[in-house]
């Protein structure tokens, strides 16, 4: 991961190496031309050197000639010492185009010499004439010296002129050089500094675009960023944080659904609660009443009547009673029996019904008050309305899992919609007159949470062909929470 | 906006780098030429070749003919002159290559005390051979090793026997010579002389004149008014035979005057063509050049030993008009 410090670290880093790069070479080579200037120069120096050594030894020639003395002798051979050193230091100055001339000069700082020497030696014995000659000897000489060291000097210059000109040129052509490395640099840098700061503000930009988006309520837009530095684990980040929000605020109002929901259960419950209190209002003294208008009746020779009036009773004795615990099968048939006696005293002959059980399925455990509401469905739908009447086939068999019971009506038959909205529990359909209270959706419903199964019921109708109810009890299993149920009989 | 500053800034980087390219290339491309140290060849002889007649054609050619064996020969020869006869200069040179030990010196012979002088003391106090070329010296008193260039005496005989042949046996003939009365001059007119005493009906007169052209043309004006009649003039001396026959133009015809020189410069063939003066002698000045680097080059190396005293003559003879067409 390149950060921006590892960006800006780079950059500094590049721009120090090329500086001190384009530092190294332009001291380099000036250096290099220093040193061959300096050399060169050297030369002159060395030349001017020997000329003025020269003068010098016969200026102190002179002086001793005016006075001899040791003194001024020994610093006459001082000087003619130095330059006879200075000439063999000469040698170092041969090129091709000086060589004659080079000689020449040497050997007339040789000629030199000698000649002083032989003045010293006539001065010695005081041959005047003769000192005087080999004086002016060595005066010419010396002058023809400085002659030739400046024919040295033109010699040189000739020599080195293709030499300076080229280094004029590149000493200007360096200047120009660095002038335009210098603005070259400088727009390089630009350059770079703008890249660098473009790759770090563009994604702070898009981040920022990102934020107020976010900021706006919009957590479905991606956030995307492609660079590989702290803006794009930023980013990252962002985005992450992006989605939970997103995950978080879908669970809110899943949440909240559910529990307006609740809230709606709970009023349900409580209204059913109220129903409920509302039809135990005096059920005892209706028993009773019940009860003696039985035994009325039976006194007065209307068995069947008594018989009646006793069904009714323990209808409505059970139906208080056991609304909210698990009874057997075999409890809710016996209740369905009941029913239908009364049912079947009402419509005699229109009422045909139809049992088969298989005896060994009964024990099995189920809701209260569920088949009654059904039967009482069928024959509100099948029977009331046909002036023919109609047929209701109750039907108990098993598999190895499940206890299948069938109830069957010859009826007009359902609509689709009508079916559904009953599987999806819709108690709006409910239809009025129901003996129970209680309607074929709230059958479904407690059939579904005493089994935890969804799939428990199933309803099969065709227009005009009638109506098949089924429900498919597991065989083992229901609700273990009917042991708690109030006892509320 | 922004993408335009870009894109400037983009041109802005490649023109300058497209410039500090070629000036990078300019700097670092060659190496500044720094005269190396070749080989040196300090063991040569050097031999220094000194004229005071630099400027003049004649000594051209004897430098021409000198540097063309230079090579032949491996020795380094070094020319040093004065321009316009300056005998001080001369002097100085002649000292210089004394003082600079030369291994031999090739000089134009000068008939002076001084330059005898400087022959004879210094130049043997060092033990440097001299060779006089082109005008000799007297041998016995300048201790040079020989002499190389035109036997002047035989050319003296050659100009007087061709003015015998074109004038006649009789008549009168001036000659008119330099007043430094050189060696080589006094061979000169020994030469004519020798030749034309001979002849009975020959009258001869010298006059001499100083070497400016002014001096020359009073000179001649001063012989022509003296001697009108005269028709013959030989200039001994190099650059007079031209202004001789510029005096004598502007008067006569100058065609019907016999007029010789000594003097082989383009100014001489000039009139040799135009018929203005009658003949002249040539000299083989290269060959001048190129035998006296021989032979000092032999004698230095003892193969030559000794130098024959008297000289080494070269190539002379008379060209005339007819010849110079």
């Amino acid at each position: 991961m390149s950060g921006i410090q590892q960006k800006m670290l780079l950059l500094s880093g590049i721009v120090l190496m090329a500086m001190s790069a384009i530092w190294t070479v332009l001291t380099y080579f000036n250096q290099q031309t220093q040193e061959q200037y300096n050399q060169i120069l050297q030369r002159y120096l060395r030349m001017n050197d020997v000329s003025n050594l020269s003068g010098q030894t016969v200026a102190l020639l002179n002086d001793y000639m005016l006075a001899p003395d040791e003194g001024k002798l020994i610093a006459f051979h001082r000087a003619k010492e130095r330059l006879l050193q200075a000439r063999n230091g000469l040698e170092d100055l041969r090129t091709p185009e000086n060589d004659i001339t080079l000689t020449n000069y040497m050997n007339m700082i040789d000629s030199l010499s000698e000649t002083a020497d032989s003045v010293i030696l006539f001065i010695k014995q005081m041959n005047m004439e003769q000192s005087n000659k080999r004086f002016d000897e060595t005066a010419r000489i010396s002058k023809y010296l400085s002659e030739t060291t400046l024919d040295l000097m033109n010699i040189d210059l000739n020599t080195y002129d293709e030499f300076y000109r080229s280094m004029i040129e590149k000493s200007s052509a360096l200047k120009q050089l660095g002038f335009f490395i210098l603005g070259l640099s400088t727009l390089l840098l630009l350059l770079m500094a703008y890249w660098l700061s473009v790759s770090i503000t563009r994604p702070i930009m898009k981040l920022t675009h990102a934020a107020r988006e976010l900021s706006r309520g919009r957590f479905d837009q991606r956030i995307e960023i492609e660079s590989n530095d702290e803006i794009s684990f930023l980013a990252k980040t962002f985005d992450r944080m992006r989605i939970n929000i997103n995950n978080l605020i879908s669970e809110i109002q899943h949440n909240a659904q559910l529990e307006s929901e609740l809230k709606e259960n709970k009023l349900r419950l409580q209204e059913s609660q109220l129903r409920s209190l509302q039809s135990q209002i005096n059920p005892h003294f209706l028993f009773n009443t019940l009860d003696t208008l039985s035994k009325k009746a039976y006194l007065e020779g209307a068995e069947e009547t008594s018989d009646l009036i006793a069904s009714v009773a323990n209808l409505l004795r059970y139906n208080l009673k056991r609304l909210d615990r698990s009874v057997t099968l075999r409890e809710e048939i016996d209740v369905m029996m009941r029913y239908l006696e009364i049912q079947k005293a009402r419509f005699t002959e229109r009422l045909q019904f139809e049992i088969v059980v298989d005896e060994a399925l009964l024990h099995i455990r189920i809701p209260s008050l569920t088949l009654q509401p059904i039967i009482e469905n069928a024959v509100i739908h099948a029977v009331e309305p046909m002036e023919e009447g109609g047929t209701i086939r109750f039907r108990v068999h098993g598999d190895e899992e499940r206890v299948h019971v069938e109830i069957a009506d010859n009826g007009a038959g359902m609509s689709e919609s009508v079916i559904r909205r009953i599987l999806e529990e819709h108690a709006e359909v409910e239809p009025e007159g129901h003996s129970t209270g209680i309607g074929f959706s709230n059958v479904v419903r407690r059939l579904r949470l005493f089994y935890g199964e969804e799939d428990i019921i199933d309803i099969r109708s065709e227009q005009g062909q009638g109506t098949t109810v089924i429900l498919r009890l597991p065989r083992h299993g229901g609700m273990k929470h009917d042991t708690q149920a109030a006892d509320r009989g | 906006m922004r993408k335009l500053l870009i894109w400037l800034l983009m041109a802005g980087i490649a023109v300058l780098l497209y410039f500090t390219l070629i000036t990078a290339y300019r700097v670092f491309s060659s190496d500044l030429p720094v005269p190396v140290q070749k080989e040196v060849h300090s063991d040569r002889y050097r031999i220094v070749l000194i004229s005071q007649d630099l400027d003049t054609p004649f000594w051209s050619e004897v430098e021409r003919g000198a540097l063309e064996v230079v090579d032949q020969y491996g020795v380094s020869l070094e020319v040093r002159g004065s321009f316009g006869r300056n005998e001080r200069d001369f002097l100085n040179n002649l000292e210089i290559a004394i003082v600079s030990k030369v291994d031999g010196i090739i000089v134009q012979g000068l008939d002076t005390e001084s330059f005898i002088q400087l022959t004879k003391l210094r130049a043997t106090r060092y033990g440097i051979p001299i060779i006089t070329i082109a005008n000799d010296v007297p041998a016995n008193e300048s201790l040079r090793r020989t002499y190389v260039g035109s036997d002047h005496r035989e050319a003296g005989r050659m100009i007087a026997r061709q003015l015998l042949s074109d004038m006649g046996t009789a008549g009168k003939v001036i000659l008119i010579a330099s007043d430094h009365g050189e060696h080589f001059q006094r061979e000169r007119l020994e030469g004519i002389l020798e030749v034309l005493d001979q002849q009975a009906g020959m009258q001869v007169e010298l006059v001499t004149s100083a070497e400016t052209r002014e001096q020359i043309a009073r000179t001649v004006n001063e012989v022509l008014n003296r001697e009108p009649s005269t028709r013959a003039y030989i200039a001994v001396a190099d650059a007079f035979a031209g202004v001789i026959a510029q005096e004598i133009g502007k008067r006569y015809r100058v065609e019907d005057f016999f007029i010789y020189s000594f003097d082989s410069s383009p100014e001489m063939l000039t009139l040799l063509k135009q018929r203005k003066i009658d003949a002249l002698l040539a000299q083989s000045p290269a060959d001048m050049g190129r035998e006296s680097v021989r032979l000092m080059v032999e004698w230095l190396e003892g193969k030559h030993l000794p130098l024959d005293p008297k000289g080494y003559f070269t190539d002379i003879r008379i060209v005339k008009a007819e010849q110079a067409q």
